[in-house]
């Protein structure tokens, strides 16, 4: 199966240049971006694993590998590129009527093509496509009260293309060890898998953490996402709300960091504006799931 | 929760994440740093008791939370002195050797210990020898009167930083002591 395949071959890969290279710049939060950026000339590799789990009923496994070159332009600049892949495994994972029809649940969700038949699971896997990134920083969370720095990424792909911007803010406490970081995150969506593959969406996310260095080489913290999202372009047309929040740990040696962390979707969530069918159970579906784990392991290259 | 992940990816994972031993790059010995910053002087230990109060007129003169301690000073005949401080890394600890002339001015600094990715350049002697000369009374403070540098900003804040409390400490403990000393 692909997604074996590419999880067998990131790890082949993270784990040789495990042994091979020196050195580090990291990220301590799962998903939050903070303003630790590579230094000038500084190129790293970073793989990201995410498996979203579980949504209504049934089975949903939603996997996107994330393979990253990371390189300083600057010390404020910080340019990426990505290569990404995915593996969605959906069965009887809905349960709204409105999108079930007369049947207690079907499948459906992120990736599962309109087209599909929703009596029947859905599985598929392959490259989904790539993304640059932009990071600059204008002023160092370090030598300042509060970093700020703006982010941009493109993204072209098999399942959506997007376009994403955020805000990152940070500020350091205690020696820089305790970390407190936000990120507002604003994205315009061209889903593809769905209707005529070309249905506009909209996202607006406040991602808010912390992250503590409690003993040499060993951060943990929470962080939480605040998501929101839009049936049309620009935030306008809200169709879902929702909240994920949970805990992160990060190991950092010299040669190489690893980040772990989980985030649960708090009931509550609801859905509106013609949005409905992607709800149930007081939580939102779509993308989503009840649980999200993501591994992220780097490997400074110079 | 019903995860069930692949076998493979648990072993991988293990493997690429299992701590590997990160070596401690030593850079001059307590020694040689004694010989390098006094040199042709014998210096005796003299540990001092860190009290609360001048722990806290340390951290707020600049702004270490870290605590110092009192263990590794020495003295020279001539009122010099050398101390030994950590203060916090990106990942780990910077250990590093500050020399006071008898009137508390930085001779000079030498950094024994830095296990960090990047920003090995605050070992060069350029930037540290920017504190040569540094009294208390001087702000000892980065992008004031030391220069950062880019892409080792946090050491370079946290040794300046480090430096800056060490002087402190002279002004506020050591300096009566050698008065004393002296005195008797």
């Amino acid at each position: 199966m692909t997604i074996k395949r590419l999880v067998a071959f990131s790890i082949l890969l993270a784990t040789a240049l495990h042994f091979s290279f020196a050195n580090a710049g990291e990220g301590a939060f799962g998903w939050i971006y903070t303003l630790d950026l590579q230094p000038k000339g500084k190129l790293e590799f970073e793989q990201r694993l995410q498996l979203n789990k579980q949504q209504a009923a049934g089975t949903y496994d939603a996997w996107t590998a994330r393979t990253e070159l990371e390189y300083g332009l600057t010390n404020d600049l910080q340019i990426a590129g990505y290569i990404n892949s995915y593996y969605t495994s959906a069965s009887q994972n809905y349960t709204n009527p409105e999108a079930c029809g007369d049947s207690p649940s079907c499948t459906g969700g992120y990736g599962v093509p309109s087209s599909h038949d929703p009596a029947t699971p859905y599985r598929k896997s392959g490259i989904e496509g790539g993304s640059l990134e932009a990071i600059y920083r204008l002023t160092n969370p370090v030598t300042s009260p509060v970093g700020v720095g703006l982010y941009l990424e493109p993204t072209i792909g098999r399942n959506k293309n997007e376009i994403e911007a955020r805000l990152l803010l940070q500020s350091n406490f205690i020696d820089d060890r305790l970390i407190l970081a936000g990120n507002v995150v604003v994205a315009n969506e061209r889903l593809k898998f769905i209707e005529n593959g070309n249905v506009p969406e909209s996202m607006l996310d406040f991602l808010v953490g912390a992250s503590y260095r409690f003993a040499p080489k060993w951060s943990a913290g929470v962080e939480a996402r605040f998501h929101n999202d839009y049936s049309e372009l620009n935030l306008r047309n809200q169709v879902q709300r929702a909240t994920f929040v949970g805990p992160n740990m990060h190991y950092a040696a010299k040669d190489w960091w690893v980040t772990g962390a989980w985030r649960y979707q708090l009931k509550g969530g609801t859905c509106m504006g013609g949005g409905e069918a992607e709800c149930s159970n007081a939580r939102v579906w779509d993308s989503h799931s009840v649980n999200e784990f993501i591994v992220k392991v780097g490997f400074p290259l110079n | 929760m019903n995860w069930k992940p692949n076998p493979l990816f648990i072993i991988g994972l293990t493997i690429a994440t299992a701590p590997i031993v990160a070596q401690a790059k030593i850079y001059v010995s307590l020694e040689q740093a004694q010989k390098i910053l006094i040199p042709n002087k014998s210096l005796v230990k003299n540990p001092i008791i860190i009290t609360e109060d001048l722990q806290d007129k340390m951290r707020s003169a600049s702004s270490i939370r870290h605590p110092f301690q009192g263990e590794r000073i020495w003295r020279a005949a001539d009122g010099s002195w050398f101390i030994v401080d950590e203060v916090v890394g990106k990942h780990e600890m910077i250990t590093y050797a500050v020399a006071l002339n008898p009137s508390g001015a930085v001779i000079g600094i030498e950094i024994l210990e830095y296990v960090e990715s990047y920003g090995y350049e605050v070992a060069e002697a350029n930037w540290r020898k920017q504190f040569v000369g540094k009294t208390a009374t001087d702000p000892i403070k980065l992008n004031q009167d030391i220069q950062n540098i880019g892409g080792a900003t946090l050491s370079c804040k946290h040794l300046t930083d480090g430096v800056k409390r060490v002087a402190v400490l002279y002004d506020i403990a050591l300096k009566n002591q050698t008065f004393s000393l002296k005195a008797k």
